[in-house]
């Protein structure tokens, strides 16, 4: 609706009362207790190290300065210097540092604030037509401070006298009392009031009650995640955020380029930055992103090249776990014969034949339906077959590696998220082998954790936004999110499973499934096209946000990967419950769901079953996501709780960085 | 520019993760020489060769000895064998964030005439079991700038090497590493080379100790956590010799290091007191709001130590 259509539909209007925040004002950050990661920012650099984790300090002391003050009075509202006198006591502030903190949130408000298009417009418009408008806000701040914020954000015209707000009234809208005092200041009656806000208890339920007329717009909320989430490393994707929220304004909220713009954007280009600035470090044979986690990055990567940056080719080049074990087969054993066939599967013969790359002998029937053992034992009868495939794997993999420059002498760095580096460490392996020593791996990773230590010993290997080096819960938060990362950071095309002979120059041999396809063509798709655009804003230092490569520290894309894969949205969530993960070895079948199903029937769910059930969510599925999946359902949400209780580092809950 | 010492005995998986922490600094005008302190060769070098072709413009020497020697001695080897304007020392089980290095050589810049640049370190716990590293957790160490004065270091070592950047020329002025010491060596050189210029402290968290909990391996345990009872004796053993080095107000060091160690002790212990006391009343009025504040701001309840001894020595 235009600003003329809202007052038209309400033509006995006389007053026009606004909500300040998110509705006549926001800021240029996603979320509101993201200011208090602006303040820190700035009260770090100029006061120093006494002011690290000030923004969650603040947000705390905010909440017990709200208990507090409800155990005598749950009318009214609290005001800042009774959140900085609880600040005060967390922090032990002295006088003058508690002034500080008040004066430094107030000056960062009002650097932050900008005015909200639609709000301005109605506003603009109301006075037109000689209304009279008059701010009503629940906030902790006095009313000089909303009109400095308001002047700041280009409503010069605000005075004290156009602002009603909640710590000055005794009373807040949410509970009725502040609408009152809005009937008696502006002698109205309520018939003639129209309120514009972005709340629906405090700017419509309650001033419906009293007759006043309401129009609710919530597209500024639509960045907000978890108010916890505050310090100052979450400032990159905030802003990010921040800034998508305006651009989508009008156009609509899309999960998609929101996700991709932002999260994925940042990922992409900090495994861009990072080869840059290794290249910078040594003298490089070769780059290789590889498929598929690196097809983003190198995408990226070419475009700045045909853009003039000065920067070394690189290939794409296609390995997967299960490609690279199989090749480095030369013996089939009880041993490993469990790792071509997962302990729940039921296999075909032709699917094991597919799975081998080679004709097996057996009594069954090729599409006769075998359990997992008897396949197994299928695969034994037959181990020379299965080794001799193995074999001529290899030399088409290593056909492959000599195509793509891989094994040409020197050193050559690979990119890919990570997580154990041990399919990296089995190709170093291979490579090592096949050119004598003489070219050497070096994996950039996005993520590592503990299982990568041992890997060290076989490949050199570093992790840009985490390290095994990190506490256990933390190792553990991003094993929850694994799987969200994996499915966000991809390629259009499926997982290689076989390489062409020498006749088609090994070109790889990609499958992909059916539920791949469509949650590419849905969604991943216009994920990896925000995402690229994004990176190589990010890189190039043109990015609308302001943000560049530079705020994007290996702690900022940490706080970046929990925001979203910790306290995701409920949008996100959604929007990615049609992904399913395929990790099966011939990359056949269905695969997975992203977000699980909860059991099926949650109510009875044996308490005595969670353990099982955490484990198969932090190994199949996004833990995090899942749960936040959960809470949403009446029948479900006691496991989502039950399960954050038990394991409380995997609630949906922020957790900053260590080293923040 | 730099030169990194980094002494190791037959820890090939930690020493892989410290070499990885080296060569993954920002700043790459560095020489790392790795002493292997009499263990086998061959698990070094296989290390090794991975990562000698990441290096970059630097190297990696490794300097294998044919018997073990004391942690000072092959310190001392280390940095005999190399040339640089600062030099590190990297136990082979520790870690640097990628910005170590370059956020101490531009503080040495700012400051030339310190004998050390030091940053904030985290404490890593974790537990090394069947060739894998499994970490617990880790916390805040408590280091600031109260912490680096002689008048504070003379009562106890208060830092980890990981956290320190030396000037080279330090070694000058007051000399190597006592080979003689089986540990707390690094006290012993850190007090002589605080007053070849004073330590400067960063905030910032780039170091990170590492210490590996009682349920680990037991090769891959910590000088520390393994040998308390050498570090009481050696310790007891540095304050009887410098019994005879008088300080400039007529008491000996020894005694000095004796009273400030008493003293802080005295402090911890009563920190620990109230702490113990609070939990037990399961108290949430000024004990436990004084106790929450002295965890949270260590600097000050270390400023408040310190005042209780009232040091007297100056240079």
């Amino acid at each position: 609706m235009s600003a003329a259509e809202v007052l038209n539909a309400h033509p006995n209007t006389r007053v026009l009362t606004v909500d300040f925040f998110d509705t006549m004002v926001t800021r240029t950050v996603a979320q509101p207790t993201h200011v208090f990661a602006v303040m820190e920012q700035s009260l770090l650099q100029e006061h120093g190290s006494r002011w690290a984790g000030v923004a969650l300090a603040r947000v705390q002391a905010e909440h017990r300065a709200r208990m507090t003050a409800a155990k005598t009075d749950s009318l009214r509202d609290i005001t800042i210097e009774e959140i900085a006198a609880e600040l005060a006591i967390a922090m032990n502030l002295s006088v003058a540092e508690k002034l500080l903190v008040i004066a430094s949130e107030k000056a960062t408000e009002v650097s932050l604030a900008k005015a909200v298009p639609a709000g301005a417009a109605i506003i603009t418009e109301a006075q037109a037509r000689g209304l009279r408008v008059l701010i009503v806000s629940d906030n902790y701040m006095p009313a000089s401070q909303l009109v400095n914020m308001a002047h700041a954000a280009g409503y010069s015209w605000v005075t004290a006298a156009d602002v009603l707000v909640s710590c000055e009234h005794g009373g807040f809208k949410h509970n009725g009392v502040l609408w009152k005092k809005v009937l008696e200041v502006t002698g109205v009656p309520a018939a003639q009031i129209l309120h514009i806000g972005d709340d629906h208890e405090a700017d419509h339920v309650q001033p419906s009650k009293l007759g006043i007329a309401t129009h609710i717009d919530i597209r500024m909320r639509h960045s907000h995640r978890d108010m916890h989430n505050t310090c100052p490393d979450v400032l990159a994707l905030s802003r990010i955020e921040a800034t998508q929220r305006d651009a989508m304004y009008e156009s609509g909220w899309d999960v998609a380029t929101a996700l991709g713009d932002g999260l994925v954007g940042m990922v992409v280009a900090a495994q861009v930055a990072d080869v840059m600035s290794v290249v910078k470090q040594r003298d490089v044979a070769g780059i290789h992103f590889a498929a598929r986690d690196g097809w983003l990055a190198h995408q990226v990567w070419n475009k700045l090249r045909d853009g003039g940056v000065s920067l070394p080719p690189a290939s794409y080049t296609a390995f997967s776990r299960s490609v690279i074990w199989r090749a480095s087969l030369t013996e089939l054993t009880p041993e490993n014969v469990g790792r071509f066939i997962g302990e729940d599967e039921v296999l075909t013969i032709s699917r094991l034949e597919r799975r081998v790359g080679c004709q097996l002998s057996s009594l069954y029937r090729p599409d006769e339906e075998i359990d997992a053992q008897l396949a197994r034992a299928v695969l034994l009868e037959n181990d020379k077959q299965v080794a001799a495939a193995a074999q001529q794997l290899r030399a088409r993999v290593l056909g492959y590696f000599e195509q793509q420059g891989l094994l040409k002498p020197g050193h050559h760095i690979v990119v890919d998220l990570g997580w154990t580096g041990s399919t990296i460490a089995d190709m170093a392996v291979l490579i090592n082998e096949a050119t004598n020593g003489a070219t050497t791996i070096e994996a950039r990773l996005t993520g590592m954790y503990w299982d990568a230590t041992p890997n060290r010993m076989r490949v050199s290997m570093h992790g840009y936004a985490m390290t095994e080096f990190e506490s256990l819960d933390n190792n553990l938060r991003l094993l929850g999110v694994i799987k969200l990362l994996e499915a966000l950071v991809t390629a259009p095309h499926g997982s290689v499973v076989d390489f062409a002979d020498a006749s088609q120059n090994f070109q790889p041999i990609f499958v992909e499934t059916t539920p791949e396809l469509i949650a590419y063509e849905k969604l991943m798709g216009r994920i990896g096209e925000a995402a690229m655009t994004s990176a190589h804003a990010l890189v190039q230092g043109t990015h609308s946000s302001g943000v560049s490569v530079a705020d994007i520290t290996s702690t900022a894309l940490w706080a970046a990967i929990l925001q979203v894969g910790q306290s995701p949205r409920r949008d996100e969530v959604e929007a990615l419950s049609i992904v399913r993960h395929v990790t099966s070895i011939d990359h056949e079948g269905d695969g997975t769901p992203l977000v699980a199903s909860p059991p099926s029937s949650p109510k009875s769910f044996p308490q005595q079953q969670l353990p099982d059930l955490y484990n198969s969510l932090i190994h199949g599925h996004w833990l995090q996501g899942s749960l936040r999946s959960w809470s949403y359902g009446d029948d479900t949400r006691w496991i989502a709780d039950e399960i954050g209780n038990r394991w409380p580092f995997m609630k949906s809950q922020w957790v900053s960085s260590p080293l923040a | 520019m730099v030169a990194i010492v980094m002494r190791t005995y037959e820890r090939p998986v930690l020493l892989a993760r410290a070499i990885a922490s080296v060569q993954n600094q920002t700043f790459s005008d560095w020489e790392l020489i790795i002493v292997n302190n009499g263990g086998d060769p061959a698990g070094v070098e296989r290390v090794v060769s991975v990562a000698r072709n990441t290096t970059g413009t630097s190297a990696i020497t490794v300097l294998h000895l044919p018997d073990r020697v004391g942690m000072e001695e092959a310190s001392n080897q280390g940095l005999r064998a190399s040339t640089s304007q600062y030099f590190a020392i990297h136990d082979d089980d520790d870690s640097w964030r990628p910005t170590f290095l370059s956020a101490a050589v531009r503080e040495f810049a700012a400051q030339p005439a310190a004998a050390a640049v030091l940053t904030g370190v985290t404490r890593v716990h974790e537990t090394f079991k069947g060739g894998k590293v499994w970490p617990e957790k880790h916390e805040n160490f408590p280091l600031d700038d109260s912490r680096l004065t002689y008048d504070r270091l003379i009562g106890g070592n208060t830092f980890p090497p990981i956290a320190a950047l030396f000037r080279r020329s330090v070694l000058d002025s007051v000399g190597y590493f006592d080979s003689s010491l089986p540990v707390l060596g690094d006290w012993e050189f850190n007090l002589r080379a605080v007053r070849d210029g004073g330590f400067v402290f960063l905030p910032e968290r780039l170091a990170n100790y590492h210490t590996r909990t009682p349920e680990s391996d037991r090769a891959a345990g910590n000088s520390i956590t393994v040998g308390e009872d050498l570090h009481l004796r050696v310790k007891k053993e540095l304050q009887e010799r410098w019994d005879t080095e008088m300080e400039s107000d007529g008491v000996s060091k020894g005694q000095r290091s004796r009273e400030v160690e008493a003293e802080v002790a005295a402090a911890e212990a009563r920190l620990r007191a109230e702490i113990a006391a609070a939990q037990r009343a399961g108290s949430q009025g000024r004990t436990l709001r004084r106790i929450a504040r002295a965890v949270r701001h260590p600097r000050r309840t270390v400023r408040a130590v310190v005042r209780i001894v009232r040091p007297t020595a100056k240079w």
